[in-house]
């Protein structure tokens, strides 16, 4: 019993870590849990569940990131705009 | 000779400056100037004519040296706005007043008024606009009073306190009248508290955005290890971190061809605000009681509180993300999260094990690296979480999961 709920807290607690890495990675729920079950063989329910549950307790956080992540195409239309730049640029 | 040379002047311009206007005066207590005064407004109701003329007549002899003394007082009575102090001396009333002189062109100056009577009252021939009243200044400190905005100067001693204060009642909660309360200081005014407090609750939700962005160059910095250590001292001057440096180049990183944002990389997003020149981190350490073993000496001040106590740690149930940190420390932390923090300016001491590599940030990350990030966490579950986000609970993780039929974890059935 007490062994069941702290393997469950500890696993849990891994799919935490996890998914961290991922948003290090600037990742989103789908991309994390398919990057989950790829290479660490977690349930997608599972990674997701944890997910959701992490959203809850640390709203601005992911509100936040949320808002990074949607001026991402912006940021990579501006990135080709500046190679194109600096390769038509002789010095 | 300058501006002010005594009694020279005949007919001088009231509504010149001030300096100027130093001249020819007279003074005609019983004059049918006084009433003008009241043409003047507030400001003139405010004084005390009684105390001022009662004593004029006597002064009448000293007017040769009266000008000097305005002279010297001139600065003086120049910043203060012809601020005109009374005996109630309303600090708002006052503000107005010397709103209203100076909007009106002339330079009325009503200087400070002392009591005692060393006075000198001095009117411009016209006696219609400008009168220069002059009492030798004694008030300088009532120049504070009268003022209505006083510069203040947030210390850092000062802000902390403020810090503690706001925590204590909760940012969203914290009133500045309470605050006022909690800092005991006595210099400041509700307005002053008000306006900074403001300040305070827009730079955090500057800091939360920017932690969300931090969190994409950890890792790459750990993966890359690349070291670039000048980059880090590329920040702004007022420490913040330029924006979104997400240039986003195709892996490999083009470590070459990313220029200056590569100083993004690193960690610190946070910095100290109030302080330009302090390049403070503040990062709301929190770091948890993931690292194993919890220590307690953990979560509160954070480790850099001795150094750069600007911005209290928001750990009073914030997210307390850490965005770099600690990744990949070599030795399990423990305590030890705080090397890994950098304190202060330098985001990343480079002597804490981790390769300060700050690779340009990655849109999108390649299969390896995330795989290897994966595995390693597999590997050695013990290092610390590079965010440090508040951990779900666990109870609501294993219902929500019965919901959806899972009933264990982990999952005994291979997971296919």
């Amino acid at each position: 019993m007490g062994d069941h709920n702290s393997s469950q807290a500890s696993y849990i607690h891994l799919v935490h870590h996890l998914i961290e890495e991922c948003i290090v990675f600037n990742m989103g729920k789908e991309e994390c849990m398919d990057a989950l079950f790829k290479h660490a063989n977690i349930k997608p329910i599972i990674t997701s569940t944890v997910w959701k549950e992490l959203e809850k307790e640390n709203k601005e956080f992911f509100e936040a990131y949320e808002r990074r992540r949607e001026e991402i195409p912006t940021e990579k239309e501006t990135a080709r705009r500046i190679r194109d730049l600096l390769s038509r640029t002789t010095i | 000779m300058l501006a002010l040379s005594p009694a020279t002047r005949d007919g001088c311009d009231g509504g010149s400056e001030f300096l100027d206007t130093t001249c020819g005066f007279s003074i005609n207590p019983e004059d049918d100037e006084f009433p003008e005064f009241a043409d003047h407004g507030d400001l003139l109701d405010i004084i005390d004519f009684d105390d001022l003329f009662g004593v004029a007549g006597d002064m009448l002899p000293d007017l040769e040296i009266d000008p000097e003394i305005l002279a010297g007082d001139f600065s003086d009575h120049m910043n203060a706005s012809s601020t005109v102090t009374t005996a109630s001396d309303k600090t708002d009333s006052q503000g107005e007043t010397n709103k209203g002189v100076s909007e009106k062109g002339h330079e009325e100056v009503v200087s400070k008024r002392d009591d005692t009577a060393t006075e000198s009252v001095t009117y411009d021939g016209d006696g219609e606009r400008d009168r220069k009243r002059k009492y030798p200044s004694s008030a300088s400190s009532k120049n504070n009073e009268g003022k209505r905005k006083v510069k203040v100067d947030w210390t850092p001693e000062l802000h902390r306190r403020f810090v503690e204060a706001v925590e204590q009642l909760g940012v969203d909660k914290a009133v500045p009248s309470r605050i006022l309360e909690l800092m005991g200081v006595h210099c400041l005014t509700r307005h002053n508290v008000a306006s900074h407090l403001q300040k305070y609750r827009s730079h955090r939700k500057h800091l939360l955005a920017r932690e969300a962005e931090a969190a994409n160059w950890t890792r790459k910095r750990h993966i890359y290890g690349v070291e670039t250590g000048g980059n880090i001292n590329g920040r702004n001057k007022n420490g913040w971190l330029a924006p979104a440096p997400t240039i986003g180049f195709p892996p490999p990183p083009p470590v070459a061809v990313a220029p200056p944002p590569v100083h993004h990389h690193h960690f610190r997003p946070l910095h100290v605000w109030g302080h330009p020149t302090v390049d403070q981190s503040v990062m709301p350490h929190v770091w948890p009681k993931h690292l194993p073993p919890p220590s307690n000496a953990m979560h509160n001040p954070p480790f850099w509180v001795s150094d750069s106590p600007y911005w209290h740690p928001i750990h009073n149930g914030t997210t307390p993300y850490l965005p770099t940190v600690a990744t990949r420390f070599r030795a399990p932390p423990v305590a030890g999260i705080p090397q890994a923090l950098p304190p202060h300016h330098t985001v990343y001491k480079p002597d804490n094990g981790f390769g300060g590599a700050r690779p340009p940030v990655d849109l999108h990350p390649s299969k390896e690296s995330v795989d290897a990030a994966i595995g390693d966490v597999l590997a050695r579950p013990w290092l610390p979480l590079p965010l440090g986000l508040k951990p779900p609970a666990v109870d609501g993780v294993m219902s929500e999961l019965h919901r959806h039929g899972v009933s264990e974890v982990p999952p005994t059935a291979s997971c296919a």
